[in-house]
Order: C-alpha cells, then sequence, then structure tokens
C-alpha cells in the first residue's frame, strides 16, 4: 500500500515538486526569519557576553540595558571591592565618543575603559598586537570591523574601498591622540559602531568632562560563593544594581523586547510564511488528494479500510513534509553561510531547528487533516459516476 | 538521476548542514584573560581602599624665602640631605654689593668717632686748661664758659658718632642676614625626590602647584589609605591590613596603623589627576611598613584592605541585641 501512496504522489513530478516547494518555502521563512531575529536580539547583548571573565555587573539601579550608561562615583568601586564574598572588583568605562579621521571626518565610536592594571574585560580575541600593549601612552586597540570600514582611510580611488587602520596608525578622540596599537575581534553590537579599547584612566581624558565617570564596576566572586547571595549583598550594601552576567544579558534582551519594535515586525514576517506556507502547501495538497480521489475510490471499493487510507495519505504528508523542511532548513543555513561575513545578523540555535520542524508538522497536519476527512467522506460509488 | 531520489537526498543534506551550523556557529566566544591577577582581600569581611605611598614626613615641598633668579643648586634627585644642608643658592650679587656698602658706612662711621674723639680730646685738654687755671682773674668767665660748652658739645657728637658706628653695625648684619636666606636648606634630613627648578630659573615665593624641590625623609614609608566616608563607620583601628602592589599581587606587606587623621577631607589624591572630578569624603588612615618588603616608590598607589567586622551574616545577633535593649525598640 506504502508503494501505492508513493507512486500516487510521485507519479506526477510538477505537483509533487510544487508541494515541496511550498513546504520548502514556509520552512526557509520559518527558519531564516526567526534566525535574523536571534542574530539582532544577541547583537544587543553581544558586549555582556564577550566580557566573560567578570561574574557580576554592578552598575546605577536605573540603567535599563547595556547602552544606557549611568555613571557612578568613583569611590563605589572601593565600596563594592570592600564587600565580603568579592575576589576582585574592577572599573570600567564604556561611551561614546566621537572620533576624528585623518581625512577630518567624524564617526562615533564606543569607547571601552578597561581597569589600568589588570586591562580586565578586554577583547576576547587579538588578531595583531597583545593586549598588555594598552600600557603604552596614547594606545588604543580598535575591533577589526571598525578598522576596515568605519574608521578606515579614504580609499585613493573615489568611491573604492576604504583602506583599513593598521597598527601605528593614529586618531583623535575628543582631540587627544590615540595610536592603535592592536586589532581586536569582537561581536558586533547592536549599533554596530567601532569599539575602541583602552585604558580606564585614558578614557576618562579621552571623555568629556563629567563628575562621574565610571559606568560598570566587573566583580568576581570568591570561589563557591553563591552568586545571588552576593548580588543581593552588593545591592544592600550600596544601593546599586548588580546582575550577574546572565541577569544583565536578560535585562538587556527584555528592554529590546519591550521598547523596539524588532520582536512585532518579525513575528510579522513569521507568522506570514507560516500563513503563506500552510496556504500553498494545504491547498497544493489538497488539489493532489482531489484529483486522486478517482484512486482513493477505486481502492475504497476494493475494500481497502479507511485506516489504511489514512495511513497513504499520513505517509505522503510526512514525506513532502520532511524533504521541505530539510530542504528550507539547509537552504537557511547556506544563507547563513554566505552571509557569514557580512553585517548580516544570523544566529542559528538548534531550538530554531525544532521551532522549523513544529511549524512545518502543524502545515502537513493542517493539509492531511483536510485530504483525510475528504477521502473519508468518499463514497466508492464516485468511480463509476461520469 | 530521479527526482524520487534526488529531493530526498537534498533534503538529508539540507538537515545535516543545518545541524551542523546550529552546533558549529554557538560555540561561546574566548574570555579574554587578565594581563594580571587583580589583588584579592584575604580577610572575610573588609574595607577596600586605594592608598598612596608617602614619606614619613610626608612629602615636603621647599619654598624659598624670597624671590629671585637660582644660582645654582646644591643636591641632585636622590641625594641624602642632613638637616641644615644648602639645597639650592638664589642671585645674591645686588645683596653682595649692598653688603660692601654697609661694609664702607660701618668704616666711616667708625672714622667718624675717631674724628669726634679726636676734637673731644681737644676741647677737653683746652677745658682742663682753663679749669686748671686757679687765679680766676687771668681767664675770662666768658672764655672758661665757652670752652667747658665746646667740650660738652665734642662729647655729645662722640655719643652721636658712636650710636651711628652701632646703626651702620645693625645695618651691616641685616645685609648679611638677607645674603643667609638666599641660601635655602633642608629642614629636615631626608632625601631629595624631586628637583624642578634649575640655574637661571626665577623661584617665586608661595604656594606652588608644582614644587621648587620635594624632600623626605624615607627611611619609614607611610600608605596613606582613603576609606570612603560611607564605610568609615566599619574602620577599626585595631584591625589587620594588608596592602597589595599594583601589576604584581604577589608582592603584598601587612600594614601596621600610624595613625588616622581625624579629619575627613575631600577625596582627590589618589588619581594623580589635579581636576580630579570626585565629590565624596574621605577619612585617611596612615600605616607604616617594612620598606624592604616592597620594591616600591614615593607616590605610588597600592590596592589596600583592612580587616573589618561582618556585619551582614550576623543579622540574629542584631536583632539579640535589639531585643536586648527593651521593648522600646
Amino acid at each position: 500500500m506504502n508503494h501505492i501512496a508513493l507512486k500516487m504522489l510521485m507519479g506526477d513530478t510538477g505537483k509533487y515538486i510544487g508541494i515541496v516547494m511550498g513546504l520548502t518555502f514556509a520552512s526557509l521563512i520559518m527558519t531564516q526569519q526567526p534566525a535574523i531575529f536571534l542574530g539582532i536580539m544577541s547583537r544587543t547583548y553581544s558586549f555582556i557576553a564577550d566580557v566573560g571573565l567578570p561574574d557580576i555587573w554592578v552598575m546605577d539601579s536605573k540603567v535599563q540595558f547595556v547602552d544606557d550608561i549611568k555613571p557612578l562615583q568613583d569611590t563605589e568601586l572601593y565600596r563594592v571591592r570592600g564587600i565580603s564574598g568579592v575576589e576582585w572588583a574592577m572599573p570600567m568605562y564604556k561611551g561614546l565618543l566621537k572620533a576624528r579621521l585623518t581625512d577630518g571626518t567624524f564617526q562615533t565610536c564606543n569607547v571601552v575603559g578597561l581597569d589600568d592594571a589588570t586591562l580586565i574585560g578586554g577583547p576576547p580575541m587579538m588578531l595583531e598586537g597583545k593586549l598588555d600593549d594598552l600600557r603604552r601612552s596614547d594606545s588604543v586597540i580598535v575591533d577589526i570591523d571598525g578598522a576596515r570600514d568605519k574608521l578606515g582611510k579614504p580609499s585613493p580611488i573615489p568611491g573604492g574601498k576604504a583602506i583599513p587602520l593598521k597598527i601605528g596608525d593614529n586618531l583623535e578622540l575628543n582631540d587627544r591622540r590615540a595610536i592603535v596599537v592592536g586589532i581586536a575581534k569582537v561581536t558586533r553590537t547592536f549599533q554596530s559602531q567601532p569599539v575602541i579599547y583602552t585604558t580606564y584612566s585614558r578614557a576618562k581624558s579621552y571623555a568629556p568632562k563629567e563628575r562621574k565617570l565610571l559606568s560598570f564596576v566587573l566583580v568576581k566572586a570568591k570561589k563557591g560563593q553563591d552568586l545571588a547571595e552576593l548580588t543581593r549583598s552588593i545591592r544592600e550594601k550600596t544601593g546599586l544594581a548588580a546582575y550577574t552576567q546572565t541577569e544583565f544579558i536578560t535585562l538587556t534582551y527584555e528592554y529590546f523586547m519591550h521598547n523596539t519594535g524588532i520582536p512585532i515586525n518579525f513575528g510579522i514576517s513569521v507568522l506570514l510564511g507560516f500563513i503563506v506556507g500552510a496556504a500553498i502547501a494545504g491547498q497544493t495538497f489538497y488539489n493532489f488528494t482531489l484529483e486522486n480521489l478517482r484512486q482513493f475510490g477505486v481502492l475504497k471499493a476494493m475494500g481497502t479500510s479507511n485506516w489504511t487510507l489514512l495511513r497513504m495519505i499520513l505517509l505522503q504528508a510526512v514525506l513532502v513534509g520532511s524533504i521541505g523542511y530539510g530542504l528550507g532548513v539547509g537552504l537557511t543555513a547556506l544563507f547563513g553561510f554566505a552571509m557569514r561575513h557580512t553585517i548580516l545578523a544570523f544566529k542559528f540555535p538548534w531550538q530554531l531547528l525544532l521551532f522549523s520542524g513544529a511549524g512545518v508538522s502543524l502545515i502537513c497536519i493542517f493539509a492531511a487533516i483536510i485530504s483525510i476527512l475528504k477521502v473519508i467522506r468518499l463514497e466508492p460509488a464516485i468511480v463509476f459516476k461520469g | 538521476m530521479q527526482i524520487k531520489y534526488t529531493l530526498p537526498l537534498l533534503a538529508v543534506a539540507g538537515f545535516l548542514f543545518a545541524t551542523y551550523t546550529a552546533i558549529n556557529s554557538n560555540n561561546p566566544t574566548p574570555i579574554a584573560e587578565a594581563i594580571t591577577e587583580p589583588a584579592s582581600a584575604p580577610f572575610k569581611a573588609f574595607i577596600a581602599g586605594a592608598g598612596i605611598i608617602e614619606a614619613q614626613s610626608r612629602n615636603i615641598a621647599i619654598g624659598t624665602p624670597l624671590p629671585g633668579i637660582v644660582k645654582a643648586i646644591a643636591v641632585k634627585v636622590g641625594d641624602q640631605v642632613k638637616a641644615d644642608a644648602p639645597l639650592f643658592y638664589l642671585d645674591d650679587l645686588d645683596t653682595l654689593a649692598t653688603l660692601a656698602i654697609k661694609r664702607a658706612d660701618l668704616t666711616k662711621a667708625k672714622a667718624d668717632v675717631t674724628i669726634a674723639k679726636a676734637t673731644f680730646n681737644d676741647a677737653k685738654s683746652l677745658s682742663d686748661l682753663a679749669e686748671a687755671v686757679t687765679d680766676r682773674r687771668a681767664i675770662s668767665a666768658e672764655e672758661l664758659l665757652k670752652r667747658r660748652n665746646a667740650m660738652l658739645i665734642t662729647k655729645a657728637r662722640l655719643e652721636s658718632a658712636l650710636a651711628l658706628v652701632q646703626q651702620a653695625e645693625a645695618n651691616l648684619a641685616d645685609t648679611e642676614t638677607t645674603l643667609s636666606r638666599l641660601i635655602v636648606r633642608a629642614p629636615v634630613e631626608g632625601e631629595v625626590l624631586q628637583v624642578n627648578i634649575r640655574p637661571g630659573e626665577f623661584a617665586p615665593t608661595g604656594f606652588l602647584n608644582t614644587p621648587l624641590l620635594l624632600l623626605g625623609d624615607l627611611n619609614q614609608l607611610h600608605v596613606r589609605v582613603d576609606i570612603d566616608e560611607n564605610d568609615a563607620w566599619r574602620f577599626d583601628k585595631n584591625s589587620k591590613a594588608i596592602a597589595f602592589l599594583r601589576g604584581n599581587r604577589s608582592f603584598k606587606v601587612d600594614l601596621s596603623l600610624a595613625y588616622v587623621e581625624p579629619y575627613v577631607v575631600p577625596k582627590k589624591s589618589l588619581t594623580g589627576d589635579s581636576n580630579e572630578r570626585v565629590d565624596t569624603r574621605v577619612l585617611q588612615a596612615l600605616y607604616r611598613f617594612d620598606r624592604k618588603q616592597l620594591p616600591i616608590y614615593v607616590g605610588q598607589q597600592m590596592d589596600v584592605f583592612i580587616e573589618a567586622r561582618d556585619y551582614s551574616t550576623n543579622k540574629d545577633s542584631e536583632n539579640s541585641q535589639n531585643d536586648a535593649k527593651g521593648p522600646s525598640s
């Protein structure tokens, strides 16, 4: 019987490909759009994820997300250091400063100031130079994307590619000299601004004059210390907000979820993909069943039970569903692979495979149920009509 | 090739590639390690503060009593100087000239005394001669009076000349004092930490942002620890303290309290930035330590941890204290 079912399905190549294409398309949209959505959302907290060493981030209690800097007094650092259970606490400056490039254009950059002695919170991967080089005077480390693109020198040919920033080149940050001593690889951030790493005291001199300049205190807990308890005791003793790395990521993520149009835009895309996929696949599958109604009638007349017919339709649905799904996720992965060096945000976690799998299954079940209803209600006599 | 097999095969390949991507693309980003391990407190409950190294005598910014051009500098940076040793000399040509004038004035005054003495002797002898005449008829009363008065006048002149000598001597001493004030001397024994002035430069009086010369007694060093006013209540004079050198936490030293400055000051010293923008006040505690244990310089910053009572975990005891106060609480 299964053999007949497959014969029926693949008998008409055009229709067969039509059904598979519909499902492939639905699966592609249901995987690729959420992947881009997740990619963009993961960029909102990529800075926090990149700074892997500290356990806890301490900041002003009114901070809403990672780029919402509300600076603290420098002495807060020592108050945090004085809390039991704290292994160490280090200052970090993070702010947007204007860099003046050699051709005179201005570029807003994300400047990160690291503790002068330990340089904790540095970039995850150095491509050129060493993190130590930040100890040299006026030195900064620039991220590779920024160095290649936004901070690059203009091309000698008009309209050509910018010449990337190299070690030894200089910039001007707020009228002060900065020398590039290293190129780092960082995860792109949401605003995709160039990231410039320097020491905390130098960042303070680059920053415009403000009374408070300490953005974050990075805390490492003592071994065996319960993080939840430590964050609570930091909050109690200093009145500041303290989050573990995951809590801070969630805070930032939630802020973007609730305060930007990103989730609803992508939600609509995914929903449309689902509806269009369901409509195309469902309709083609239903049409296919209608056209094969005579064959089903014959089978029914020959005494085949409803159960067997149902199994045949299910087999057909599962087959086209799996092929469409496999092709769809494969195309998505290919898309991600092709775009891996571009600015496109793309994140493909395994949960997404389950999500689109569930979506395609729903479409298939929906299409199968309509067809099954039609076949079960079918009178075998139809074969002899017309 | 049949479509029967092609599509399922493509689908399987697609699924496998997607699985590979899902597994492979979500590697966590590597963690950037610290360049040097940061110092961490060896106590359970503690106060952390930044410390700055200073000489036991504090760092003395040497000033000059008189403004002037520097003629010569007697010391180099790092020299050990005894108390009262000359540090630098101001230009003294002007004062030397004045000194010569004052000396001449003295000589002149002394010469005037000699003249006055001679005149007095002359008048005295004439007067004595007249007084010695026994026969009053031999000399007129007027002549006698004249001689006597002449003697008295010349005596007064002699006394005036002697006073002028004293005045000239005082003037000379004044100039000599000025001359000695043109040599700036070390007020205490110590080491020259900084020399910010060179021969030919003008040394002004008054408070200077950059001291002309910085002097300190380095036999014993102190570390001045800033304790945030919010933490000041937890500070206990008798508790242990440890200081760590920045940059390498294996250099650490036990501290013993020297004294606490009872006046809470606005925080400023620690970043060394002249336009410090922090508006909190800090309690300053000074600790002494064995200098031989650390390769350290005056003015260097250290991370200091002071042991404190653990107030967080003994909430129960606080409650019992409250209970002990009676039903009113």
